[in-house]
C-alpha cells in the first residue's frame, strides 16, 4: 500500500524523545523494564498512604519537582534532535499537565491555572510560545502530539515539542482511592483475570515533532515517524467509557486512514489497559470493531502494568514505550497477568518480550469524558 | 445563521481563522447577572461543571432545539472546554479534605477533572467528536479558535462546541463553531 502523508501534507517524524518514569530516570530503563514486563511498584514515600487501600505506585525517589523535571526532559528532547537555541525559541511548546496541587492551597485570588506551567516551562526551556496547557486527563499528552502533527501536516509549523508530566502526589491519590479505582492486590493486571484495578505512577516525557522535510534539512535523524492520528468521544456516560466502544472504535479507524495503512499492517499495539474491570472490556471491544478479525492476531499489551497510570503524561510515556518497542524489536509485556479472560479476545504479549520487526504500531489512550485517542507510530 | 441570547452582537473575531464561522453563540449569565446556572446531578462543591453545562445548553437549543443533536451532525460535534486557572472549586474541595485528614468524598472524583464536565455536555447532547480541555496562556477566545481550527482542519469535526469558563467572575460562554459557508455571489 501507498504510504499516505498525514492528513495529505507534510511527514511528522520524531527527531528527540526523552522520558523518566518509576522505571528509572531515562527512556532506556523505561524501555527495558516494560519490556521484560518488569514492574516499578513500591510503596510511597511521599506522603502518608498508609491510610488507602494500597500504598503502592511507581516512582522515582524522592520528592522530584514536576517544573523541573519537565525542563530537564525537555532539555534531553532538544539535544537529541540537535536543536540549538535558536532553534528551540521557534518551536511552539505544547503541555500535558493538570495543574499543582500547592496552587490549589492558594487563596482563590492567587491561584494560577495549568497554562501559567505551560508558559513558565516554555520560558525555562528556551522554548517558542506555549499557546496553552491541555488537561484533557488521560488523553491530555496523546490529543496534544495530534494536534502538534496536525500543525505540522498543515504547513502550521515546521515544528513542535511536546511535554508531558505527573508525578505521584496526595490529592490525585486520595481520589482515585475514594473512586474505587486502585488495585488492592498491588498489582497491574491490564485484559488478565483478576484484575483489580490501576495503580498511579511517575511519568515525565518530551518529544521533538517536525516536518520530514525540516529534520532532513537540519540533518537530523528521525527515530520513528507519527504516521496517523485520532481523536473521538462515546458521548456515554461522563467517567464510563462506551461498553461497546464507539469512540475509541473511530479514533483508531481514522488513525488508520490518516495513515494509509489496514489492520494488517499494524504489528503492536500499546494499549491504554488501566487494568480495570469495565475499561479494558470496552477497549478490548473498540479494538475488535476497530480492526476486525487482526484484533485476535495482533500483539497487545498495557505498559502501565509496570509503570503505572501516569494521568496527563499516559499518552507520551506510552509513545515512549512504543517508539522504543519498534525501535529494539522487542514488544512488551503485559505484566501483572493471571491467567484468561476469555471474553476480551486479545494477543497479550506474556512471558518475554517478543521479538518481532514491526513497521508500524498503535497506541491508544482513553479518558474521562468519553474521550479517545490512537496514534499510529512508524518505524524509521 | 449567527444568533445570540444576548442582544449585542457577537463580539467573536473570526479574522484570524479561516473557515470557520459562529453557528450559535450564548453568554452565561447575559442580560440577568443575578442568574444562576441550573444545578447538574451528580457535580458538587463547585460552579465550574453547571456554569459549562448551562451555557452549552443555551448555545446549543438555538440550534438543536431540544436534546439530543441530531445524529449525523452530533457525531461530527467536538467539545472544546476552556478555562484559564480550571476548576477552582473542585481543587478546592479535594485540597481542604486532605489538609483536614477528612475521608475524599468519592464523587469529587468522578468530577476531578475538567473532561468530566465536557463528558456531561457530550452526553447530553449527542456529541461524539474529540473532548478536548485546555488552560490558555494568553487571550482564551483567541486560543480556543485556534483549537477549534486545528479539530476541523484535522478533520476530526466538522462543528465545534467552545466553552469558555472562568469561575470568580462566574461567567462562561459557549460558541457552537462550524465550516464557514462558501460565498456564492
Amino acid at each position: 500500500m501507498a504510504e499516505a502523508h498525514g492528513a495529505g501534507g507534510a511527514d511528522v517524524v520524531v527527531t528527540g524523545l526523552a522520558a523518566i518514569a518509576g522505571t528509572g530516570w531515562d527512556l532506556a530503563a523505561l524501555g527495558e523494564r516494560t519490556a521484560a514486563g518488569d514492574p516499578a511498584f513500591t510503596p510511597v514515600t511521599r506522603f502518608d498512604a498508609g491510610r488507602y487501600r494500597t500504598d503502592l505506585a511507581a516512582q522515582l525517589p524522592g520528592d522530584p519537582v514536576l517544573a523541573d523535571e519537565l525542563v530537564a526532559i525537555l532539555d534531553r528532547a532538544c539535544a537529541q534532535a540537535g536543536l540549538g537555541a535558536d532553534e528551540r525559541v521557534v518551536s511552539p511548546l505544547l503541555v500535558a499537565v493538570h495543574g499543582d496541587p500547592a496552587v490549589a492551597r492558594l487563596p482563590e485570588s492567587d491561584r494560577t491555572g495549568p497554562g501559567a506551567i505551560a508558559d513558565a516551562i516554555a520560558r525555562r526551556a528556551g522554548l517558542g510560545p506555549a499557546p496553552r496547557a491541555y488537561m484533557t486527563a488521560c488523553v491530555a499528552a496523546s490529543t496534544a502530539v495530534a494536534d502538534a502533527a496536525t500543525m505540522i501536516s498543515h504547513g502550521r509549523a515546521h515544528r513542535v515539542v511536546v511535554a508531558a508530566g505527573y508525578l505521584v502526589e496526595q490529592d490525585n491519590f486520595a481520589l482515585f482511592d475514594a473512586g474505587r479505582s486502585l488495585a488492592t492486590d498491588g498489582h497491574v493486571r491490564p485484559f488478565s483475570a483478576g484484575r483489580q484495578g490501576m495503580l498511579l505512577g511517575d511519568g515525565v516525557a518530551a518529544v521533538v515533532l517536525e516536518s520530514a522535510e525540516e529534520a532532513a534539512r537540519r540533518g537530523a535523524t528521525p527515530v520513528a515517524r507519527i504516521a496517523g492520528w485520532g481523536r473521538a468521544g462515546d458521548a456515554h456516560h461522563i467517567t464510563q467509557p462506551d461498553p461497546e466502544g464507539g469512540g475509541m472504535t473511530r479514533a483508531v479507524t481514522a488513525a488508520l486512514r490518516k495513515a494509509g495503512r489496514v489492520p494488517a499492517d499494524i504489528g503492536y499495539i500499546n494499549a491504554h489497559g488501566t487494568g480495570t474491570a469495565q475499561s479494558d472490556a470496552a477497549e478490548a471491544a473498540a479494538l475488535h470493531r476497530a480492526l476486525g478479525t487482526e484484533a485476535a492476531r495482533i500483539p497487545v499489551s498495557s505498559s502501565k502494568s509496570v509503570h503505572g497510570h501516569t494521568l496527563q503524561a499516559g499518552g507520551l510515556l506510552e509513545l515512549a514505550v512504543t517508539v522504543h518497542a519498534l525501535r529494539t524489536g522487542r514488544l512488551p509485556v503485559n505484566a501483572g497477568y493471571a491467567g484468561p479472560d476469555e471474553s476480551l479476545g486479545l494477543n497479550l504479549v506474556l512471558g518475554r518480550p517478543w521479538e518481532r520487526e514491526v513497521d508500524h504500531a498503535l497506541t491508544v489512550n482513553s479518558a474521562f469524558g468519553g474521550a479517545n485517542t490512537a496514534l499510529v507510530v512508524a518505524r524509521v | 445563521m449567527t444568533t445570540t441570547t444576548d442582544t449585542a452582537l457577537s463580539v467573536v473575531d473570526l479574522s484570524t481563522v479561516d473557515g470557520l464561522t459562529v453557528l450559535a453563540e450564548a453568554r452565561f449569565p447575559g442580560a440577568d447577572p443575578s442568574r444562576q446556572p441550573a444545578p447538574l446531578p451528580g457535580f458538587v462543591s463547585s460552579s465550574f461543571a453547571p456554569l459549562i453545562a448551562q451555557a452549552a445548553d443555551d448555545c446549543l437549543r438555538q440550534v438543536h432545539g431540544e436534546a439530543p443533536a441530531p445524529a449525523d451532525r452530533g457525531d461530527r460535534t467536538a467539545v472544546v472546554v476552556v478555562s484559564v486557572r480550571g476548576d477552582l472549586g473542585t481543587a478546592t474541595a479535594v485540597a481542604a479534605a486532605i489538609e483536614a485528614g477528612k475521608r475524599m468524598p468519592p464523587i469529587l472524583f468522578f468530577q476531578s477533572v475538567a473532561n468530566s464536565a465536557a463528558g456531561r455536555v457530550a452526553v447530553t447532547w449527542g456529541l461524539r467528536g474529540p473532548v478536548v480541555c485546555t488552560s490558555p496562556v494568553g487571550d482564551p477566545l483567541a486560543d480556543a479558535l485556534a483549537v477549534a481550527d486545528l479539530l476541523v482542519v484535522d478533520e476530526a469535526a466538522d462543528e465545534v462546541l467552545v466553552v469558555l469558563v472562568e469561575q470568580g467572575a462566574e461567567q462562561a460562554t459557549a460558541l457552537l463553531l462550524g465550516h464557514r459557508a462558501p460565498t456564492t455571489e
